[in-house]
């Protein structure tokens, strides 16, 4: 039996709890929490350092609430799906008929890179919908710019409110004309300059030469330009293979990041979830897409009437 | 990947004009005359205007006379028919080799003009299980080939498919190397770099590899390999799960490891040393 608003429900209860101040945060957080104890279900927070440590110490001793570090779990995106279809996946088979969750996006996250965690919020009303679970995506609304608030309200089918109400998001879109939509790609600063490298129509063999080429001398950890040099050799591997030419490969760097946009004619995947989540019925690039997203520090896309763009960015974002 | 001999002086030489083949074979069988060994040189026509031109090449012209250097014809060092029998070619080079050792020379070197022996596509199939065979050969045996194909008879995909089984080769914009490197039938080492592009050619090599598991495993040294991409790693695994065995890829970059955890594939340990 599912218990709280979720009540009577089948699949994923996905709510914002937008709130404004630390006590806003808690009046809705503990509650959550220990009635999720109370009824024998299992209960995490996923938060960041401070937001954690805020809960931590309005709980009561023994309280059996498991804390994961909001750090790991929300490196990226599709980690993360990946990690708690996993978890889901295991605790239902463990007996649970409920699972509640708070988490947070990491403050980095609000920022140049918020809208693969806006596809993120999005994805996951279907990504998370074969299990019964009640989750919290919690917004700090001091620090949250008020596009990403839209976002929220977009992605979200109902908010949590700090009086205890379960509100429905007027605004709410469903996942799939979220995805769909096609919101500008903001150029990032190293943009301004000319491509360090631009090959039309390169093999994926010359694209993962000039990542390698680009991404030497300290730009990159080993492991990110490893990493990298897979998401831009399996990114122009799509583009010859399913986009339309020419093929356009260009690569920026800075110190500590590498950008990399590859852009063809055609009209990019038509699977709204492509990258995010694994095309069920095994469409082609569905899995290079997946991985790509796996593989870099930021994936955004832009389809305007020449062509689709996807911009990787392997190192640290700009901020 | 370069004509370099590779670790155990197995070297696919591509031509496009015979005679230089010839330059580089005579360069490759002069070496193995240096090192004391019996060299063989198979040729595609008749073997006598071979022999009669070497007579007056310095080093071969007392090789030829004391028979440490033989001049012969495709069908009389191949099991030649239609199609070669691997095992049986293995065996005539390997009984070949130990005579020469008892003969008192340090091995059994052989440059052979191949082309006539893979120009049909059965032919080339059973040819490449040869190659194969023949490099788990090397490894127990002093015996050294250059393989001769020319390249406007075969085609470059023909020549791409028997390559790629030499440690040394010199066929530009060919990217990885399948090629048994332990005498048993479970190891074998793969280097270069395998994507789309190479993916058919791959699946062809590694059918043609016939891996054995030793132990439940085929294991595949990828300590020189550079770059493989997810079809690569989903195909090695259904590989070995089609032989009950699992895939050990040993020796690669984390990054590899990194990407198989992704993919989580039943079949495929990834052992990472660098």
């Amino acid at each position: 039996m599912r218990t709280g608003p979720a009540a009577g429900r089948s699949g994923y209860f996905h709510e914002a709890l937008c709130y404004a101040s630390d006590d806003e945060l808690l009046a809705v957080t503990v509650p959550f929490l220990l009635g999720g104890v109370a009824a024998g279900e299992p209960t995490f927070v996923a938060f960041g350092e401070r937001t954690a440590g805020l809960v931590r110490s309005a709980l009561p001793a023994g309280h059996g609430i498991e804390f994961l570090t909001g750090g790991d779990v929300y490196a990226r995106p599709t980690a993360a799906v990946r990690m708690y279809r996993q978890l889901l996946a295991d605790l239902v088979a463990g007996g649970a008929t409920q699972i509640r969750i708070i988490g947070e996006v990491p403050r980095v996250g609000l920022g140049s890179t918020w809208d693969w965690w806006a596809r993120y919020e999005a994805a996951i009303n279907r990504a998370y919908d074969d299990w019964p679970l009640w989750s919290m995506c919690a917004y700090d609304t001091r620090i949250t710019p008020a596009a990403a608030l839209a976002d929220v309200g977009a992605t979200h089918p109902c908010f949590a409110r700090p009086d205890g109400r379960h509100v429905p998001s007027r605004g709410y879109l469903g996942p799939e004309s979220f995805l769909r939509r096609n919101p500008p790609m903001p150029a990032d600063p190293i943009q301004a300059d000319p491509p360090l490298v631009e090959l039309t129509d390169p093999t994926a063999a010359q694209a993962r030469a000039a990542v390698h080429r680009v991404g030497q001398g300290g730009r990159l950890s080993e492991d990110d330009l490893d990493d990298f040099v897979v998401a831009v050799s399996e990114t122009v591997t799509n583009a010859l293979r399913h986009g339309c030419p020419p093929v356009r490969l260009r690569l920026w760097a800075a110190p500590e990041r590498v950008v990399a946009t590859v852009r063809d004619g055609g009209r990019g995947p038509a699977d709204p979830y492509a990258g995010l989540l694994l095309a069920a019925d095994g469409k082609p690039g569905g899995l290079g897409l997946w991985i790509t997203h796996q593989s870099c520090n930021h994936v955004t896309q832009r389809r305007d009437a020449e062509g689709f763009t996807l911009r990787l960015t392997a190192g640290r974002p700009p901020g | 990947m370069s004509d370099r001999p590779g670790p155990y002086g197995h070297v696919c030489r591509a031509y496009d004009d015979p005679a230089g083949f010839a330059a580089g074979a005579e360069e490759f069988l002069r070496a193995g005359l240096a090192a004391g060994e019996r060299v063989w040189y198979v040729v595609a026509g008749p073997a006598e205007p071979v022999r009669e031109r070497l007579r007056g090449v310095d080093l071969f012209a007392q090789a030829l006379l004391s028979g440490a250097a033989e001049v012969r014809a495709l069908d009389a060092a191949y099991t030649t028919g239609t199609v070669i029998d691997p095992a049986g070619q293995v065996a005539v080079y390997r009984a070949a080799t130990r005579r020469a050792l008892a003969a008192g020379y340090s091995g059994l070197r052989v440059a052979a003009s191949c082309t006539d022996l893979v120009r049909t596509a059965p032919q080339r199939d059973a040819f490449a299980r040869y190659e194969q065979r023949i490099n788990r050969m090397m490894r127990s045996e002093a015996f050294r080939a250059m393989c001769g194909y020319h390249r406007p008879a075969l085609g470059d995909q023909a020549v791409a498919e028997l390559a790629c089984l030499h440690p040394g080769h010199n066929v530009a914009g060919l990217r990885f190397g399948l090629y048994a490197t332990a005498a048993d039938a479970g190891h074998a080492t793969l280097v270069g770099e395998l994507d789309p592009a190479n993916h058919e050619l791959f699946r062809i090599a590694l059918d043609r590899t016939e891996l054995q598991p030793v132990d439940g495993e085929l294991v595949l040294d990828a300590s020189d390999l550079r770059f493989l991409d997810h079809r690569t790693l989903i195909h090695l695994s259904e590989h070995a799960q089609q032989r009950d065995a699992r895939l050990v890829l040993r020796g690669c970059r984390a990054g590899t490891a990194r990407l198989a955890a992704l993919l989580d594939l039943p079949a495929l340990n990834v052992e990472v040393t660098r």
